[in-house]
């Protein structure tokens, strides 16, 4: 690797139609190491590693492998070389076993015409052993976790021996422990000479993790180097372009909604509250009596979910109580239930009253719900942003109020505002939501219910999959919305939002309550020990399980 | 309960067969009687075959009438024109197939919602059969060794049979055994990630719904063979019942996923059910009735208790 690198990325342009995606991103990646690709929401990363593994052709630049200049023409050629991908959102067939998964798109084995069933199990079962011996082989992808199911993806990756391993986001949807485990993993790929080519907004996995690292800023690299040479603090002034405000060159080509003017300025610390700008409310903020008062927002106390699950808790005004638990504990499914999606078996109820039945009832009394799964749960793409925006409370938008016909007009100004306010990077918003960077696509499911009168917000991962800025907005924003007398009920897996947040957690496992923390008993090994503390055989690190 | 909703399908199979043979031994449970209702679902299963094809893509295909239709209306308009029946087979499956491979295509490549594609399409055929028909039946020169092909028995089992039990081996190995198969469940079950890992997602869509309008063009050709004449809407009751017969199979084995063997026993169902109730002298109108409620009863049973996930 002394004269050549192995892979190298050169100049590459990618446009989609007027927005560019890539605008000149460079890439050098040595063999075996683990690389980290870096930058806010919409810098082009998906875009690069897409062009990569041959989805899209890039309209300029150059991709060498072992120093000679190759074309890649689709997934099938990307595979050929030796890459593999493990995009951003994942990518297994429901209802597929991971046998049957590992397998898609590749040349089975075959006894006559007809696939080898046991030839196949045989072959994935030799590659899960390697790295993950405890992934069930024979479970639909529907019913693993999604560490579960990112494991299932490593394992199709690595079914023919790969020189390059990319993943996309991999960690975003993990909780501690299984980060640890896909951590580990990446570790031995590289000790095995494969490079790993790490995409996440998690800078201090970044920290741990990577050998190298290269940052994109509106699709154009901006720098490049030893992550032993920088820091977590020296990586985000890199991305946002701190020091180097308003470049122009490197914006997008329709920075629709401002971007990178006020970014020069404006704080990136995640835990920051963001002055809120002038905002204009369809309705006036609901001032309740809530503000000072002491009784609960939300008191609830029901069954959920799998049978022998129940919780008893209440939330006043102004508090943030966050919910955490392992991946099973039930968190996404207690937060549907009182949302009313799921049939739950108790009661309710908000300022004292029980709402009326399912979504539509908690939204009259002013509940507002961000779901986990965004592309699955959150957005319609055949809208647009704006009509994805203005989906949940079209009422607010009519023009006349007693004629239910949504003006457009209004639709587009609390678009717009809401745009500028997260700084949702996007083409137009006409457009739609598939066109978004996935960090984007969560900016919009977050914006739906900004400028509401909010009495209660339940919100599940908020901010998966989201760069370090936007996730300081998105804090902000939740802030202000307790601070303005609403309960907002967070469940998160990332242990520094959660004690970044919460004025209280409680900590959920197996459908039951087992703590409750709050003030100087609020530590993240309280918060880890509560979670874990009663199901120590799942915390097992890998070298002690057995296959 | 987890068995009867994973095998209900089976179970209600097994429990109508129960109630007919109680209501009616002499007649309904005789080992004859049950030969006859494999020869009478043949047709609707091998059609309901090729729709399973296409709804493992998660699509559909509303032409499949249309070219039951086409298929025996055409054989019997070229037989009237002296053609001999190995050509006549051979060209009216070509037909059939050029029609499927439309019909994808303008799903495939146009991304045309494959409802609205194959209906419209569906009405073009049916446009077709009927100018070649002039709109009437067609009976004359249909030679005598065609009509065997769809009636007689071959060792004691009814040749409409035999093309079922050929076909259904054929296109359970194809959709379950083959890598061809494996990519039509990837392809229904996660598009996206089909087309991430580089599967030639387009092709095969239109290999399926091409496969679909085989099996259609077959089933015509066995129904101007049975009856000895072609009449151009003569395949109009087969398509909401084999889509019945699919969604009836969905929960049959596989995962919720439409399967060869699933559809059997849906086709079987629809077929006992309008044996049986013959056997007893029920009405034609009531029929239906009675048949419309118990595919709406089992698919109800199915989606019960599924809330949860
Ligand atoms: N198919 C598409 N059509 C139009 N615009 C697109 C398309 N895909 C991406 N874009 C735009 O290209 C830019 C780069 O997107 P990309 O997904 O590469 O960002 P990213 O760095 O991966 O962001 P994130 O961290 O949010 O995942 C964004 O402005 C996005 O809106
Ligand atoms: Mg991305």
């Amino acid at each position: 690797m002394s004269q050549s690198p192995f892979l190298a990325l050169d100049g590459l342009v990618k446009h989609f139609g007027a927005t560019k995606a890539l605008d000149g991103a460079d890439l050098v990646l040595e063999a075996g190491s683990v690389h980290a690709l870096v930058g806010e929401n919409g810098a082009g990363k998906s875009t690069l590693i897409k062009t990569l593994s041959g989805l899209y052709q890039p309209d300029a630049g150059a991709i060498r492998l072992d120093g000679q200049p190759i074309s890649i023409d689709g997934p099938r050629s990307a595979e050929a070389l030796g890459l593999r991908f493990i995009h951003q959102e994942l990518n297994l067939v429901p209802h597929f076993d991971t046998v049957d998964n590992a397998w898609i798109g590749r040349r089975h084995p075959r006894r006559g015409p007809f696939i080898d069933g046991r030839a196949m199990r045989a072959r994935v079962a030799e590659v899960a052993a390697r790295i993950a011996p405890d992934l069930p082989l024979d479970k639909p992808a529907a019913r693993l976790t999604p560490g579960q199911r990112q494991m299932a993806e490593i394992v199709r990756a690595l079914m023919e021996p790969a020189r390059l391993v990319v993943m996309d986001e991999p960690t975003s949807s993990l909780s501690e422990g299984e980060a640890e485990r896909l951590h580990d993993i990446v570790r031995q790929l590289s000790a095995e000479r494969c490079a790993v080519l790490f995409i996440s907004h998690r800078l201090d996995e970044v920290v741990d993790l990577c050998d190298r690292y290269t940052v994109l800023r509106n699709g154009r690299t901006v720098g490049a180097g030893s992550v032993s040479d920088t820091s977590r603090a020296g990586l985000v002034a890199m991305m946002s372009g701190t020091e180097i405000a308003g470049t122009a060159s490197g914006q997008p080509s329709l920075p629709l909604w401002e971007r990178v003017g006020e970014r020069g300025t404006a704080s990136v610390s995640p835990d920051e509250t963001i002055a809120a700008p002038a905002f204009p409310h369809p309705n006036p903020p609901h001032k309740g009596e809530g503000a000072s008062g002491q009784n609960p927002v939300l008191a609830a106390d029901l069954g959920f979910g799998p049978a022998g699950s129940h919780v008893s808790f209440a939330i006043r005004p102004g508090e943030i109580v966050g919910l955490y638990g392992l991946v099973g504990a039930g968190r996404s499914s207690l937060l549907k239930t009182i949302w009313g999606a799921t049939p739950g078996r108790g009661l309710i109820a908000l300022d004292g009253q029980v709402p009326g039945p399912g979504p539509a009832g908690r939204i009259a009394r002013g509940m507002a719900y961000v779901p986990e799964d965004r592309r699955r749960e959150g957005l319609a793409n055949s809208l647009s942003i704006e009509q994805n925006l203005s989906l949940a409370h079209l009422s607010d938008f009519r023009a006349l109020a007693s004629i239910p016909a949504p003006s457009r007009a209004k639709i587009r100004a609390f678009a717009q505002a809401t745009g500028a306010r997260l700084r949702l990077v996007a083409a137009g918003p006409d457009r739609s939501p598939a066109t978004l960077s996935g960090g984007n696509q969560q900016k919009l499911l977050f914006g739906r219910w900004l400028g509401r009168p909010i009495r209660v917000l339940l919100v599940d991962e908020p901010t998966r999959g989201v760069d370090v800025g936007a996730k300081g907005e998105i804090h902000g924003e939740m802030r202000r919305i307790a601070a303005d007398g609403a309960a907002v009920l967070m469940a998160t897996s990332d242990i520094e939002e959660l004690l970044a947040l919460s004025t209280r957690v409680l900590v959920l496992h197996a459908g039951r309550l087992v703590a409750e923390l709050d003030g100087p008993s609020l530590t993240r090994a309280a918060v880890v020990a509560a979670a874990f503390g009663h199901a120590p055989d799942e915390q097992m690190p890998p070298s002690e399980r057995s296959a | 309960m987890i068995l009867l909703r994973r095998y209900g399908t089976l179970f209600a199979l097994a429990l109508i067969v129960l109630v007919f043979t109680i209501a009616s031994p002499q007649a309904f449970g005789t080992m004859s009687n049950l030969i006859n209702i494999t020869q009478q679902m043949s047709l609707l299963a091998i059609v309901a075959i090729g729709a399973t094809l296409v709804m493992v893509l998660g699509e559909f295909d509303l032409s499949v009438s249309a070219v039951v239709s086409f298929a025996g209306i055409a054989a019997a308009a070229l037989f009237a024109a002296g053609v001999p029946v190995p050509v006549v087979m051979i060209a009216v499956l070509v037909a059939a197939v050029a029609m499927g491979a439309i019909s994808g295509f303008l799903v495939a490549r146009y991304r045309v919602p494959s409802f609205i594609a194959t209906l419209a399409f569906g009405t073009v055929i049916g446009g077709l059969t009927f100018w070649i028909s002039n709109g009437a039946t067609m009976f004359s020169g249909i030679p005598a060794g065609f009509r065997d092909l769809g009636r007689g028995t071959l060792a004691g089992v009814p040749v409409p049979t035999l093309w079922l039990i050929g076909t259904a081996i054929v296109f359970w190995l194809l959709l379950d055994q083959t890598e061809f198969g494996r990519r039509l469940y990837a392809i229904g079950g996660n598009r996206e990630a089909a087309r991430l890992v580089g599967l030639p997602v387009r092709r095969d869509m239109v290999v399926a719904f091409a496969l679909c309008a085989a099996l259609a063009g077959l089933a015509g050709l066995l129904l101007t063979a049975r009856l000895g004449s072609a009449h151009p809407t003569g395949g109009g009751g087969y398509l909401l019942q084999a889509y019945a017969a699919v969604f009836l199979g969905m929960t049959a084995f596989r995962e919720g996923e439409p399967s060869v063997p699933g559809t059997l026993v849906g086709a079987a169902i629809i077929a006992v059910i309008s044996n049986g109730l013959t056997i007893l002298g029920v009405p034609s109108f009531l029929q239906d009735l009675l048949t419309g409620a118990i595919i709406l009863a089992a698919v109800l049973v199915r989606n019960f208790g599924r809330d949860g996930d």
